[in-house]
């Protein structure tokens, strides 16, 4: 007979049956609290990493002041940037409108800190995806 | 902070979230998380070095 093979949080909750949930609801929640959607699935460890992850590299990339993209007229890809900041929800929001955080320019970590924004941006895009998916159980 | 703690600590983060988000058992998401860790930093130092031969600001003045 072989061992029991090791698994994480996250796989022993993959195994739990799925908690029922409105995908939108889990999406919108995914959207506003980076991690909020897997909670409400009660993915509890998947849902703290996720939001562990995403607020330190939103973190790192504010204390490196890096750029928090907004839009351009005429400029198709700050579009694009603002949509992946905006992927952040509630962070984002208090960044861009409560703190009118934009970065610093003449930081020494100005591109290094956008990219740790933008990448927070997209990893809770990823995130919100996943929630719709197992909410709606096509994955577990 | 140095560039290469940045690009070590950016390929950590990046390297935890794909092994959560695309892998469900302990040893598969060890394992993803190892190769693409590695495999930034790896790429990254290679590339550093093959751009090693070019400067990387203006000429020194020829005395």
């Amino acid at each position: 007979m072989t061992p029991p093979e090791p698994q994480s949080a996250p796989a022993a909750e993959a195994r739990a049956p799925v908690a029922r949930a409105n995908p939108w609801l889990c999406a919108l929640l995914a959207w506003l609290i980076p991690g909020a959607g897997h909670l409400v699935l009660r993915r509890w460890g998947r849902g703290g990493i996720f939001l562990a992850l995403i607020l330190t590299s939103l973190v790192v990339g504010v204390a490196l002041e890096g750029k928090l993209w907004h839009v351009i007229p005429g400029q198709p890809l700050s579009y694009l940037g603002t949509l992946t900041c905006a992927g952040l929800g509630i962070p984002f929001l208090v960044l861009r409108f409560v703190l009118d955080y934009q970065g610093n320019l003449h930081a020494q970590g100005y591109e290094y800190g956008a990219a740790f924004i933008l990448t927070a941006g997209l990893m809770n895009l990823l995130v919100i995806l996943d929630a719709w998916d197992i909410a709606r159980g096509l994955k577990e | 902070m140095s560039h290469f703690l940045l690009m070590v600590l950016y390929s950590a983060l990046v390297s935890l979230f794909f092994a959560a988000l695309w892998r469900r058992r302990l040893r598969d998401q060890v394992v993803l998380f190892l190769q693409l860790f590695l495999g930034m930093v790896g790429v990254g130092l290679a590339l550093a070095w093959l751009m090693y031969p070019f400067p990387s600001g203006p000429p020194t003045p020829i005395p």
